[in-house]
């Protein structure tokens, strides 16, 4: 081969070498690089009560409207439980941390094409924090520190405090606190009950009660080319199994929820790769509240062999394919900042590992109470089955084998919440904690004297004044010495029996791309970073 | 005939009177307030005694009862069944966004039901104790003993199982695309239509076996007619009567009565709405729904009487 036909042949193969490289990270940027366009098929489990997320506690409405709207902060999406801004561009607090300062992006639109300013978050959060009548704000007590709201200028809003509060800036993060056109909520502040206005990623596009919520692109959405979707649509299905198939025969791309591992596990082995399956745990523990003021449970002796009575290592393994419930832990989630470390956390009642041991203690409890042979108890539960009921079945097992007779009464939701909450009407009742954050404010409040979710109705001025310092306390270490002698304290007397911690399987379509499920289904619902690799 | 359809015209009212007093007294009797779910939502929810006060005078609970009740009943006199607690929609404007889809299943699967029970049962009377008569017995045994949710889920799984392929989530009316209708409806109105298939069968089958003993059978076959012509033209018309009463109270029930069936089929109908508002004592709501059920009973009941004498011209309404 002549000289010039082996560089012609050389560089024929060089060139052919480069193309297929080029092609090949063309194909993997392409694969990486977001696409534009298709609409997002979900499917949800619940039909909302209403479309006001202020007024509202339940995932059915947040993950339906959360796309539509703004908040001030949000958590970040990509880096849970880091606070960052959303409508808020930047912010500073007082160093006697009772001023905050907020400010607000420019450029924002609600869909109707008025400006967001400062004076509409001022009217949210006056709504949010000294609701007017006739309307309700579900989670106005974790702001008892502020005062006021004040929007000096239309860029700017302060929030005055009457004491610090280490937990205001993840409160403002929460993302059912969704911002409101003033206006709207001048005529009637039960406006967004019926109705939406907000000016996040999505516009409203059409609900029909009982069956689907559907949201279109913003195009002026002020994050520049987002979102990356045409729109969003949710399938509202009560039935698992319905939600299940759907998923099965892609009806829908993704459940944000949960699904239980056994669908979990039918999916993957129909669909294999074409699925993801994103494990996370919870912000959310099923426990049973104790009536503190009925007999026998006024004897601490009682209590505690009712906890000691709990194998909770062998119920997270028994429970969690059934019905997603894993980790033991106190009453902040395994894992997190201000939760029990494990050694403390095996030194109390019914956390330690030797279940034998526990339950001959358990016994010797019950025969210093007077009931050496155990007692018949009603253990009320929701007549939801997943988790609760399969969570009650194995207590009511376990307690057996203390001699404890405990019958379950399985309630509807209403007669439920009136039996708990309301009347106090029970001796053990299955009763959770689901939160939208870690937020120690948040989880521990119910534990405190008359707070209408201490549904065991107990009171200890110690723990009132651990939960008050560790509320104020802007040293984080500080803070966590209080938070975690309010959790033994409650514990060590056995006030309060929590369960086992949640976990969470989101399911979806590996053509779904950029959705990081955070550990509980609230936060990082906005869906702007969201994309379809296809339709 | 004027005077019987007058008579019980009237005997609508009371009636209806008496169906919305029992589900006054009963939803207001059964544990449960519904401004405490109103702030409870799914897992409890910080709950304020002033805002749970003004929730109540809102939704106008404070009011004595029978203030409430006579409000109720003097809004239904003007149509108006008042708004849902829970969701602040108008009633009527709810129900009619689940009235037509339950209709359409009501009436497809009784039609289902009907072609698929009369041959049959006629088919196990008239070759009574053969393999068909055990056949057409086991089958219809069957379907009275399997639930017909169950049947859905299991078609749902088969589909999606073997073909990959599910029903449509959602329902779209027929009259917009029918063949998307088609393919959402079909799978109900089948396993309905066969669970209520089996108990018109069974019925048909033993009334048209206690017709055919009758003299005047005997008297056709003596007179040499054909099989065709005794069973149908003189046995059939006369058995009806039973079954017509039981089509006519199967197909008010299918109306408010599939939760389950519903729930599976993801179908947004009426027995649902029932269920879930009970389930959130909603109490206009469901008022209105187990008012406009009972209703739509006594209609078909009056229908079903009327049809009578048509089947059968003994019957003479005096």
């Amino acid at each position: 081969m002549a000289a010039g036909a082996r560089r012609s042949f050389a560089l024929s193969i060089f060139v052919a070498l480069a193309v297929v490289v080029g092609l090949a990270v063309t194909a993997v940027h392409a694969a990486d690089t977001p696409r534009r366009g298709g609409i997002l098929l979900a499917v949800i489990g619940a039909d909302p009560p209403s479309l006001d997320p202020h007024q509202e506690s339940t995932f059915a409405t947040l993950q339906l409207v959360a796309p539509l709207y703004s908040t001030l902060l949000q958590t970040d999406p990509y880096d849970y439980p880091k606070v960052i801004g959303d409508a808020a561009s930047e912010w500073k607090i007082s160093p006697d941390a009772l001023t905050y300062t907020f400010k607000i992006r420019q450029g924002i639109k609600f869909h109707d094409g008025s400006p967001l300013t400062a004076a509409d978050v001022k009217a949210t959060y006056d709504k949010l924090l000294f609701p007017p009548a006739g309307t309700r704000s579900v989670r106005k007590n974790s702001y008892s520190a502020v005062t006021s709201v004040e929007a000096p200028d239309a860029g700017t809003v302060v929030f005055k405090l009457k004491f610090p509060s280490a937990s205001l800036l993840l409160n403002l993060a929460s993302p059912w606190n969704v911002i409101y056109p003033k206006k709207y909520l001048d005529k009637d502040p039960n406006y967004f009950m019926k109705h939406v206005m907000g000016s996040g990623p999505f516009k409203f596009k059409s609900y029909t009660p009982g069956a689907s919520f559907e949201g279109e692109r913003n195009p002026d959405y002020f994050v520049k080319d987002r979102p990356y979707l045409n729109g969003y649509k949710f399938f509202i299905s009560t039935e698992t199994s319905v939600r299940a198939a759907a998923i099965r025969s892609g009806r829908a791309y993704i459940e944000f929820r949960d699904l239980p591992n056994a669908e979990v596990e039918a999916i993957t082995k129909q669909l294999g790769d074409k699925v993801a399956v994103q494990h996370t745990p919870m912000t959310g523990q099923w426990g049973i509240a104790i009536n503190n003021m009925a007999k026998p449970f006024t004897d601490e002796r009682v209590r505690k062999a009712l906890t000691l009575g709990l194998d909770r290592y062998t119920m997270g393994r028994v429970l969690f394919p059934l019905a997603s419930l894993k980790d033991v832990g106190a009453l902040l989630r395994p894992g997190t900042e201000f939760s029990l470390p494990e050694a403390d956390l095996q030194k109390l009642p019914g956390f330690g590992k030797d279940i034998e041991k526990n339950r001959a203690e358990a016994k010797r409890l019950l025969a210093e109470a007077g009931y050496p042979n155990g007692f018949k108890v009603v253990l009320k539960n929701r007549n939801v089955k997943l988790p609760y009921q399969d969570f009650a079945v194995f207590a009511v097992q376990e307690w057996r084998k203390i001699g404890i007779e405990a019958e379950q009464r399985p309630l509807e939701t209403a007669a439920w919440f009136a039996d708990g909450r309301d009347t106090g009407n029970f001796e053990l009742i299955v009763a959770p904690t689901v939160e939208a954050s870690d937020d120690p404010d948040t989880f521990l409040r119910r534990y405190t004297t008359g707070d209408p979710q201490n549904w065991g109705r107990f009171s200890d001025p110690g723990v009132d004044d651990l939960f008050s310092r560790q509320s104020r306390a802007l040293d984080p270490a500080e803070r966590r010495k209080a938070i975690l002698q309010l959790q033994k304290t409650v514990l060590e007397h056995a006030y309060y029996m929590p369960g086992l911690w949640w976990t969470r399987n989101v399911v979806h379509w590996t053509k779904v791309k950029n959705y990081v499920a955070p550990p509980n289904h609230y936060a990082n619902q906005k869906l702007q970073d969201v994309w379809l690799s296809e339709d | 005939m004027g005077t019987y359809v007058a008579k019980r015209l009237l005997l609508i009212v009371p009636t209806l009177i008496g169906a919305a007093a029992l589900v006054f007294v009963i939803m207001r009797v059964i544990p449960g307030d519904v401004a405490l779910l109103i702030f409870g939502g799914e897992a409890g929810g910080q709950i304020d005694a002033k805002q749970l006060a003004d929730m109540r005078q809102r939704l106008g609970l404070d009011q004595p009862l029978l203030v409430q009740f006579g409000t109720w009943l003097w809004g239904i006199l003007r149509f108006d069944f008042g708004n849902s607690l829970w969701t602040g929609r108008p009633v009527i404007e709810e129900l009619l966004i689940r009235l037509p889809l339950s209709l359409e299943l009501a009436i497809a699967a009784t039609i289902v039901s009907v072609l698929i029970a009369i041959p049959l049962g006629m088919l196990a009377a008239i070759r009574q104790d053969t393999w068909v008569d055990y056949l057409v017995r086991v089958v219809s045994i069957g379907g009275l003993a399997i639930p017909s949710f169950w049947v859905g889920i299991l078609c749902i799984l088969m589909l999606v199982i073997f073909f990959g392929w599910g029903p449509p989530l959602e329902f779209t009316p027929p009259w917009i695309d029918p063949w998307a209708n088609f393919q959402m409806m079909i799978w109900p109105v089948v396993t309905v239509g066969y669970r209520y298939a089996a108990v018109t069968t069974r019925m048909t089958r033993s009334t048209l076996l206690e017709v055919l003993r009758e003299d005047y059978i005997r008297t056709a076959w003596a007179k040499g007619l054909r099989e065709r012509a005794v069973v149908v033209r003189h046995a059939l018309k006369n058995s009806m009567l039973p079954v017509i009463t039981l089509v006519g109270t199967e197909f008010a029930f299918l109306i408010g009565g599939l939760v389950v069936t519903e729930t599976v089929f993801t179908l947004n109908g009426v027995g649902r709405f029932v269920v879930d508002a009970v389930a959130h004592r909603d109490y206009p709501v469901v008022q209105a729904l187990i008012f406009l059920i009972a209703f739509g009973f006594v209609v078909v009941n009056l229908l079903v009487d009327l049809t009578y004498a048509w089947f059968d011209p003994r019957i003479r309404y005096r």
